[in-house]
């Protein structure tokens, strides 16, 4: 039988994992089709006056696609919320399920950032100082990824209450945290950034850049997809 | 019963054992573990192409630089591994066969070959910094620092879960599910000992 809670408590779940699958969605148009941040548009390597040039000629489609990365990181709110939700079922009390919860609020905030630093950057790079709009680039990336603490502390105190929990009584299957540790280990050398101007650990680089970004998303695909299992499995378990 | 998850069916079926019956299963530790392990290998596969890309690239530059490097230090790092997976893997193979044993001396000797190969590391460093190398000289150190300090995260990691695994082997009677965090964390272990021997080839052999 499925109660009134149980009902609710499944679509809230639903809507919580497509937040994060739109997430997704909103990020390739925004990020990657249209907004140049993956794959990279600028080089961490150049002079400002090649990050001008570089904006200037797709000045409108940078613009259009940092409107679509806000939508994309406002929803990380709603996606982080579910799964502390999800933990908080399992957890005789809740502190990691709070914690969750300051860490995705945290990350969102720092997300939103990455967005509004991006459209400043576009906004008029004409008048700014080439160097200013370099620095609004490398503060782009800085925020997204030079805070490994903020997203890699939220996978741990995803996968530590899913490691600590009764046998059986997993809010998600064990396997989804070990996928948690890992991606913490793809989102370190993010902070490789600050020491590098070129190279796999620079900005535009593959190793601080291009792994952690697509770990992110993969994640946060994962991470969706279970909350979705979860939102279609509850009649059975409340049975 | 049949529409339930079957992490739900598979971990049922593991609390149900024995603890002497768990090396029958199919793979030591878990499932989870064994995702990371690949995952984590994928990774690393990344940075060996990147390595290796540098050599072909950079050829002067990665050979003069090599061979600035002490092959020795490298060895014994190599030898304090593989010792310490030796134990580890000793440790884990008496608490399965005697689950009321204390056989945590094994897991004190894993934890004391990653300590000796952290502070061989650090001396290893310290040297090359002291000698005016860091990981802006070259392309060759800056893959060299960057990829060893990576990896020494990984050997910091591994020792926090050497030490939660001696807790663990220390207990009076070791249920099933301890004996899978057991396998769960000696895996991980292996796992750093494997990529040191890849990246150990990549630095100092090749």
């Amino acid at each position: 039988m499925l109660t009134a809670a149980d009902q609710l408590y499944r679509k809230s779940m639903t809507f919580c994992a497509w937040s994060g699958f739109m997430a997704i969605i909103f990020f390739i148009i925004g990020g990657t089709i249209l907004g140049g941040m993956i794959p990279p548009l600028l080089n961490a390597g150049e002079p400002p006056a090649e990050f001008v040039r570089k904006v200037s000629e797709q000045l409108f489609e940078i613009r259009i696609g940092s409107i679509f990365m806000m939508i994309s990181f406002a929803l990380f709110g709603p996606f982080g919320a579910g799964i502390a939700a999800q933990t908080r079922r399992g957890e005789g009390n809740p502190a990691m399920s709070y914690v969750q919860l300051m860490f995705t609020a945290c990350g969102t905030m720092v997300a939103l950032l990455v967005a509004f630093t991006w459209a400043l950057m576009v906004f008029r790079p004409d008048v700014y100082h080439p160097s200013l709009v370099q620095f609004l680039a490398d503060f782009a990336y800085f925020l997204a990824v030079f805070s490994v603490p903020v997203f890699g502390g939220w996978c741990v105190v995803i996968a530590m209450p899913i490691l600590m929990a009764e046998e059986g009584k997993e809010p998600f299957p064990r396997w989804i945290a070990y996928v948690n540790l890992w991606a913490v280990v793809l989102f370190a050398p993010g902070q490789m950034v600050l020491f590098f101007k070129d190279g796999p650990f620079s900005w535009h680089g593959i190793v601080a850049m291009w792994i952690p970004f697509i770990a992110f998303f993969l994640w946060i695909l994962i991470m969706s997809l279970a909350m979705l299992k979860v939102a279609k499995q509850e009649p059975e378990q409340a049975a | 019963m049949n529409h339930t998850s079957t992490n739900h069916q598979s971990s049922d079926a593991a609390a149900m054992l024995p603890a002497d019956t768990t090396s029958n299963t199919k793979i030591p530790g878990e499932l989870g573990i064994w995702l990371f392990v690949a995952g984590d290998l994928i990774v690393f596969a990344v940075f060996f192409v990147v390595i290796t890309l540098g050599h072909t690239t950079q050829n002067e530059i990665f050979v003069q630089s090599r061979a600035s490097l002490d092959l020795w230090i490298g060895v014994i790092n190599t030898l304090l591994l593989l010792t310490g997976s030796w134990f580890v893997a000793l440790g884990v193979e008496n608490c399965r066969r005697n689950p009321k044993g204390n056989f945590s001396r094994f897991f004190t000797l894993g934890i004391l070959s990653g300590v000796g190969f952290v502070a061989n590391k650090g001396f290893e460093w310290g040297s090359k910094i002291s000698a005016g190398i860091n990981p802006t000289t070259n392309d060759f150190y800056m893959y060299f620092f960057m990829f060893t300090g990576i990896h020494l995260l990984h050997v910091l990691i591994g020792i926090g879960i050497l030490l939660m695994l001696r807790g663990v082997s220390k207990k009076p009677e070791l249920s099933a599910r301890n004996i899978r965090t057991l396998e769960s964390g000696a895996t991980f272990w292996h796992l750093v000992d494997f990529l040191w021997i890849v990246l150990f080839a990549l630095f100092y052999l090749l």
